[in-house]
């Protein structure tokens, strides 16, 4: 039993796109569960309710925080080691200068009314995905067309070669029920039903009878919102079965339930403005900062930082250094990563002219080596971070202030001064969004820099036919040998850790192997709550 | 015999108002200079309960919670005397201008209702929040939220006035309502106003506590009293109850000092007070 439990684990995520040899083992393994619960209760944060209800259009799956829809199928899905697997396609083919892309879907597939899910319908949730999405980047899809029932074709406005990894949270939605009250009465064809909603408390999904793929094992799942102490509560009381939780109250014990604690491209960091203050930006207001603009200064701040010491510090131990915005993904370049010597900073830190000065901070012409670090006031970590990124700048002379702010001032003070980020997404995207110019603007959007190099090898990533080719270009545009955004080159940004996700499980629950989490410490967990079991 | 008795008690009165007076000040004083330390943080030294090194035991960055108690109250008792001197004057020319004649009169009833009639912390709040938060927010919204029942007393106390034989004799010699107002009123409405503005204190102060404890007030890393408290109480599920209890107390003792001075002083230049 515990064999086949672990064999189901380990198959992640391949679930929907798996073949007939997995139908036995899922009827075996139902004998053997026969009188076990099959239901759960997870907790999630209350921002983690999804306001505008279940529709992609709305951010379901496709927004800030990407995530399977698991009441809609998607075309493509994201394997535990973030490459592309299948759950509606069954091929997927891309024209050579990578203008077009063909999809073949698969033909046995219904809404939960009825109706056969076709290449219409997949044609339908893109056009209007285009053209209603405001969380997520749909600037690059021209048109859908269903070519025939079971194949839709995608035209680009421009080459996109990592199109599958937005095919991979694009839930389906039928274009014959799809209407304005669709968010809080979602039909699809994925592995769950919306049973019940009540706004602000809970979730209800039950299992679709005619799914497709895998049956799930999990037959109800209930997501609770609660607040970080309400859920602790709601653990120690035993009346949830996983709730999620923050590295303060992970030193707690609580009886009859284990701390499980999931890996995750969540990472934390901060900007340096590359540009000298004063320059003009978009809006006319000035951007930059004079101090940070000294590339030096940038490399001994990213090597006198101890990250070790800062996941002990503030994480508690949950979570794993950062030295880029997407660690341990496919297209991660290992070049980013930088030894602490603080030896080394103090050396840069003298070769810009930064000496040492009164009270241990440095000093020059008079000015002294100093910069307010902002973080969002509210993100109790990312003030830790902070707090101990300013004690530990303070050994080799930087004297850092630190400022709560709201991101309602955020986005422009950040344009002139750090600010803590949270980022992680399994997409290479990702690092287009943060180091590329933005279109048609001067400068990246979210810190002021600019390299004609990298935003061509991102280009050149795009454009390419073959996505999985296109990773040695992601690569480059990190650090070819000569130039990039890692420490040997330009580092416009700094990144300090990748925050281990946690997670309190009642003992006997078969949480299934998590890929890889990104930002968001929400949907993510249930991915796979399909293939969850009890023992 | 009785004069003796009651010298005794406006002397005690005096004894401890001074005595509470000087509690205060210190904690305003040794806060103020300790506001870099408050902000200083040790992760070495996190979650620890309180013992001698730390009275009030440390915080979940581990910052000595003692001092930034004491820094937080330093903040609370700054903006309180700002806040009750701000909101008394605004009271004061409100009060003083409602007896200069019935149109102004008119004015004032319905600003002071208007004022009244909005639940004091939404409005705090939105005051704030319009003037850009910070300090300076806290301090507009809660000096232009607290002036309503001081004015609205001072404007009775004023309305009387008016009717009183010698206001009416110098109205008839021709001097005009705000020379009447300046100088034959004021003199009366001063020791109401005095009394009024430190009874303000303990109002404006746990007004800031509960605007910087629902966030609305300074930036989190600032050690202001309600800020402490709700970082506090988000760790009382775990246990750590030393990081709610010292700083509410100390809070509530700032409370109490505040309200004995106000009886005392009220004991000593009511003279409505002064046969008790």
């Amino acid at each position: 039993m515990a064999a086949v439990v672990l064999a189901a684990a380990l198959e992640g995520c391949a679930g929907p796109a798996g073949g007939a040899g997995q139908q036995g083992k899922t009827a075996a393994q139902e004998g053997a569960a026969a009188g076990a619960r099959e239901d759960v209760t997870v907790v999630m944060g209350p921002s983690s309710e999804p306001e505008a209800g279940f529709d992609p259009a709305y951010g379901w799956g496709a927004g800030e925080h990407v995530h399977e829809p698991l009441i809609q199928s998607t075309l493509t899905v994201t394997t535990p080691d973030l490459n592309i697997g299948y759950d509606l396609a069954t091929k997927m083919e891309v024209s050579e200068d990578g203008m077009a892309w063909t999809v073949a879907i698969r033909d046995d597939v219904f809404f939960t009314d009825g109706e056969k899910l076709t290449a219409k319908d997949v044609a339908f949730t893109y056009n209007m995905m285009r053209d209603t999405s405001l969380v997520h980047d749909f600037t690059m899809l021209e048109k859908a067309e269903a070519v025939d029932d079971f194949t839709v074709v995608f035209t680009m406005a421009r080459p996109y070669s990592i199109w599958p990894y937005t095919m991979a949270v694009v839930g389906i939605v039928p274009e014959h029920g799809y209407g304005p009250d669709y968010g809080g009465h979602p039909v699809g064809s994925g592995r769950y039903v919306l049973k019940q909603w009540d706004k602000g408390q809970q979730v209800i999904l039950e299992a679709n009878p005619g799914y497709y793929g895998e049956k799930p094992k999990m037959k109800k799942v209930n997501i609770l919102f609660m607040e970080e102490d309400g859920a602790f509560a709601a653990v120690r009381s035993g009346q949830v079965d996983l709730a999620y939780t923050a590295a303060p109250y992970a030193e707690e014990d609580i009886a009859g339930f284990e701390l499980l604690a999931f890996e995750s491209v969540d990472n934390r960091g901060f900007n340096l403005p590359a540009a000298p203050a004063g320059t003009a930006g978009e809006g006319g207001e000035f951007i930059g900062n004079d101090f940070t603009s000294d590339v030096r200064v940038r490399r001994a701040i990213h090597l006198a930082i101890d990250r070790e010491a800062m996941i002990q510090h503030v994480l508690g131990g949950y979570g794993s250094p950062a030295y880029s915005v997407c660690d341990k993904m496919p297209w991660y370049n290992e070049a980013a990563e930088a030894p602490f010597d603080l030896e080394e900073a103090g050396r840069l830190l003298d070769e810009a002219g930064w000496l040492a000065g009164a009270g241990g901070i440095r000093e020059k012409g008079g000015e002294k080596a100093a910069f307010s670090l902002l973080y969002p006031a509210g993100d109790s970590v990312r003030q830790a971070l902070a707090a101990d990124t300013a004690n530990q700048l303070k050994k080799i002379g930087i004297d850092v202030k630190i400022e709560g702010v709201g991101w309602d001032t955020a986005y422009s003070r950040a344009q002139r001064e750090p600010l803590m980020w949270g980022w992680g997404a399994h997409t290479p995207m990702e690092l287009y969004n943060i180091y590329h110019t933005a279109p048609g603007k001067g400068y990246a959007k979210y810190s002021p820099y600019a390299n004609p190099a990298v935003d061509r090898y991102m280009d050149d990533a795009l454009a390419c036919s073959d996505w999985e080719g296109s990773y040695e270009l992601w690569k480059k545009a990190q650090w070819d040998g000569e130039e990039g955004i890692t420490w040997q080159g330009d580092l416009p940004w700094i990144w300090l850790v990748n925050i281990d996700h946690l997670y309190w499980s009642r003992n006997g629950l078969k949480v299934a192997k998590q890929k890889l989490h990104p930002h968001g410490h929400g949907w993510s967990v249930v991915n796979n709550v399909d293939q969850w079991e009890w023992e | 015999m009785r004069i003796g008795r009651q010298r005794n008690r406006r002397f005690a009165a005096l004894c401890l108002a001074v005595g509470a007076v000087a509690a205060l000040a210190l904690i305003t004083v040794a806060g103020g200079l300790w506001g870099e330390r408050a902000l200083e943080t040790d992760f070495s030294m996190k979650n620890l309960p309180p013992s001698f090194r730390y009275p009030f035991g440390t915080d979940w960055m581990g910052r000595d919670l003692f001092v930034r108690t004491v820094a937080g109250l330093s903040l609370s008792i700054r903006i309180g005397v700002l806040t009750a001197a701000a909101s008394a004057a605004i009271a004061f020319v409100l009060g003083l201008t409602a007896s200069l004649g019935k149109g102004a009169d008119t004015v004032v009833s319905c600003l002071t209702d208007l004022v009244m009639g909005i639940p004091h912390m939404l409005l705090l709040i939105l005051v704030s929040f319009a003037v850009g938060k910070g300090f300076w927010g806290v301090v507009a919204g809660i000096s232009l939220t607290h002036w309503a029942s001081l004015a609205r007393l001072l404007r009775a106390e004023a309305l009387q006035l008016k009717e009183s034989q010698y206001v009416k004799v110098a109205r008839k010699l021709g001097k005009s309502p705000v020379y009447v107002a300046v100088k034959h009123m004021t003199p009366h409405l001063i020791p109401q106003l005095l009394v009024g503005t430190v009874l303000l204190f303990p109002h404006a102060v746990l007004h800031e506590a509960s605007i910087t404890f629902l966030g609305f007030g300074l930036s989190p890393e600032q050690p202001a009293i309600g800020i402490i408290l709700s970082e506090g109480m988000k760790y009382l599920v775990m246990g750590k109850w030393w990081l709610a209890l010292f700083p509410g107390a100390l809070l509530a003792l700032a409370v109490i000092l505040f309200q004995a001075i106000a009886s005392a002083a009220s004991s000593m230049v009511d003279p409505g007070q002064a046969h008790s």
